[in-house]
C-alpha cells in the first residue's frame, strides 16, 4: 500500500483528479480554487506589470535609436500638418458651437451619451491557442463592478469593438475578446435598415484574426468591404459600435450563408482600451429604477 | 540537499516562473508565427522535469500553471451557452507536462541534451492532440458551444506541427538558461557515472 501511495504515477493520478475536480468547481461562484487563483493574482500581477514595463522600456529605447532619422523627417511633415490642422480646428470649434445650439433644438441624441467610458491598459493577452482571455488594469477599485450575468462592452481608442468584460476583480478585469470562440454579438450592416447578422468567434478563423458571420437572412447580399456595426439587439452592446468589414461570403450552402469578417481593432497591437458602462448599471448599485432591465438583458452571451 | 542549494533552487525557479509567465502573456505576438505562439512556460516545465526530475518538474509545473491561470485564464462556453472563466486548467496542463517531461526516457537516455528536444516535441504533440480531442469532445457534449470544425490541415500543420516547431526553437535558449543559470550550479551538474541515475537518482544532470 505504501509503495502504491509513494508511486510517481499514483501521485500524478491523484493530483490530476484533484485538479479536475477543482476545475469543475471553479465554474461555481465562490469556488475555493478560484479564490486561491484570485489571491495569487494579486501577488503575481505587480511582477508581471514590472516585467512588461521593463520590456516596453527596452523596446522603446531600441525603437528610439532605430527610428531617429525617420522621426526627424516625419517631424518636418508633421509640423506642416499641425499648421493645417490648427486652421481646421478653429473651423470645427465654430461648427461644434453651432451643433450644440442645434442639438437642443432638434433633440439630437449622442450615440454613446448615456455611457461612462473608463480607460484601461491591457495587462496580459492570450497565452495559448485555446480559449484564453485578456486582462486589463481596471476593476472594482476603478468602479467597474459586474453583477451576475452582466457584461460591459470594451472598445479601442477609435470606438471599435474589442470584446466584453466578463469578470472583474479588485484592480483588474477579464475581457472576452472578439476573436474568442465563445464570443457572440448581434450586428447589422452599417446603413439605414441594414440587414441583421450575428458575429461569432471561430477557432479556425481566429488564427487569421477573423470572425465568422452567421444568421444572414435569405436574400441579403453581403459583399466584401461591407461595414458591420453592433445592432443593439440583446441590450448588452449599444448600437452603432463599429465591428469590422466583410472579407468574404460563402454562398456554397444556400440554407446557411456565412461570411468572414475582419475586425477593425487588432487586439494584438492594442495597448489601451475603454470600458463602456451604461449609467443604468451604476444606478443599480444606488437602487434606482431601470437597472434591473439592464441586468436581465445582459444574461445571454450574445449582445 | 543542504540549505544553500535549496535556497538557490527556490530562488532560481521563482525568478524563472515569474519572468517566463510574464513574457508569455505580455508579448505573445513576438513569440509567435502564423497565428501560433511558442509556449515558453510549457517548454520550461518539460525541460525542468527532464533535467531535474519528477519532483522539480511537477512542482514547477503546478506553480507555473497557477501563475498562468492568474495572468491568462481560460474562458469556456458552458452547457448553458454562457462563457465561464475557469481556474486550474493551466495548473493541470503544466503539472502533467512536468510529469511527462520527467518520465520520457530520462533514465534510458541519461537525460542527454539532444534527447531533451525529442522530449519537448513529444510532450507538445501529446498536449496539442489531447487539446484538440478535448475541445472536440466538449462541442459534442455541449452543443451550445458550437461546432469545432477544424480541418486536417488546420490541426496537423497549423496547430500541432507549427506549435511543436516553435516550442523546439524556444527550447534552445531555455535549455541554455537551465544549463548555465539553472537551479543547480554548473560545478555540481557534472556526474560521470551513469549508474547514479540507474539506481533511481532523480535530481541529477548528466552529460552526453
Amino acid at each position: 500500500m505504501k509503495k502504491l501511495i509513494t508511486s510517481k504515477w499514483f501521485i500524478v493520478l491523484a493530483v490530476s483528479l484533484l485538479l479536475i475536480a477543482g476545475i469543475v468547481l471553479s465554474f461555481i461562484p465562490g469556488s475555493p480554487l478560484k479564490a486561491a487563483v484570485g489571491l495569487s493574482s494579486k501577488a503575481v500581477s505587480p511582477a508581471q506589470a514590472g516585467v512588461k514595463k521593463t520590456g516596453n522600456a527596452f523596446s522603446d529605447f531600441w525603437a528610439a535609436i532605430a527610428d531617429g532619422i525617420a522621426i526627424r523627417e516625419e517631424n518636418k511633415t508633421l509640423k506642416q500638418e499641425i499648421a493645417d490642422l490648427k486652421y481646421k480646428l478653429n473651423q470645427y470649434e465654430e461648427a461644434a458651437i453651432r451643433y450644440e445650439e442645434l442639438k437642443g433644438a432638434f433633440h439630437i441624441r449622442d450615440t454613446f451619451s448615456n455611457y461612462d467610458i473608463y480607460g484601461a491598459t491591457i495587462l496580459s493577452r492570450e497565452a495559448d491557442e485555446w480559449f484564453s482571455v485578456i486582462r486589463i488594469n481596471a476593476g472594482k477599485n476603478e468602479g467597474i463592478s459586474l453583477e451576475q450575468g452582466q457584461s460591459y462592452p470594451v472598445v479601442d481608442v477609435e470606438m471599435n469593438l474589442v470584446g466584453r468584460v466578463i469578470e472583474t476583480e479588485g484592480s483588474n478585469s477579464k475581457v472576452l475578446p472578439l476573436l474568442h470562440e465563445g464570443f457572440s454579438v448581434a450586428g447589422k450592416v452599417n446603413e439605414v435598415n441594414g440587414a441583421s447578422v450575428i458575429i461569432c468567434g471561430d477557432s479556425v478563423l481566429k488564427k487569421s484574426g477573423l470572425c465568422r458571420v452567421k444568421g444572414i437572412e435569405k436574400g441579403v447580399k453581403l459583399v466584401p468591404g461591407t461595414v458591420i456595426v453592433t445592432s443593439g439587439e440583446g441590450g448588452l452592446f449599444p448600437d452603432g459600435i463599429p465591428i469590422g468589414t466583410i472579407v468574404s461570403v460563402d454562398y456554397s450552402n444556400p440554407v446557411e450563408v456565412t461570411a468572414t469578417l475582419k475586425p477593425f481593432s487588432v487586439i494584438g497591437e492594442l495597448e489601451d482600451v475603454f470600458v463602456m458602462i451604461p449609467y443604468n448599471a451604476d444606478s443599480k448599485k444606488e437602487g434606482t429604477p431601470g437597472a434591473s432591465e439592464t441586468s436581465a438583458q445582459g444574461q445571454g452571451g450574445q449582445g | 540537499m543542504d540549505r544553500r542549494r535549496l535556497i538557490r533552487k527556490i530562488v532560481v525557479y521563482a525568478v524563472y516562473i515569474l519572468l517566463l509567465s510574464s513574457l508569455q502573456v505580455s508579448y505573445p505576438n513576438r513569440l509567435g508565427f502564423w497565428g501560433q505562439t511558442a509556449d515558453i512556460t510549457f517548454v520550461f516545465v518539460v525541460l525542468t522535469g527532464y533535467f531535474h526530475g519528477f519532483k522539480d518538474g511537477v512542482i514547477v509545473g503546478l506553480i507555473m500553471g497557477l501563475v498562468r491561470d492568474c495572468l491568462a485564464p481560460i474562458a469556456i462556453v458552458g452547457f448553458d451557452g454562457k462563457v465561464h472563466v475557469s481556474a486550474g486548467i493551466g495548473m493541470l496542463v503544466l503539472f502533467l507536462a512536468g510529469a511527462v517531461g520527467s518520465s520520457f526516457f530520462t533514465k534510458r537516455m541519461h537525460r542527454n541534451i539532444p534527447f531533451a528536444f525529442v522530449s519537448i516535441a513529444f510532450t507538445t504533440l501529446l498536449y496539442k492532440v489531447s487539446g484538440h480531442l478535448m475541445a472536440y469532445s466538449w462541442t459534442v457534449l455541449a452543443p451550445a458551444v458550437g461546432s469545432y470544425d477544424l480541418g486536417f490541415y488546420e490541426i496537423v500543420v497549423r496547430s500541432c506541427l507549427l506549435q511543436t516547431l516553435l516550442n523546439l526553437i524556444a527550447g534552445i535558449p531555455l535549455l541554455l538558461l537551465l544549463r548555465f543559470a539553472g537551479p543547480v550550479a554548473m560545478s555540481e551538474q557534472k556526474r560521470s557515472a551513469d549508474d547514479v541515475i540507474m539506481v533511481g537518482e532523480e535530481n541529477s544532470w548528466l552529460q552526453i
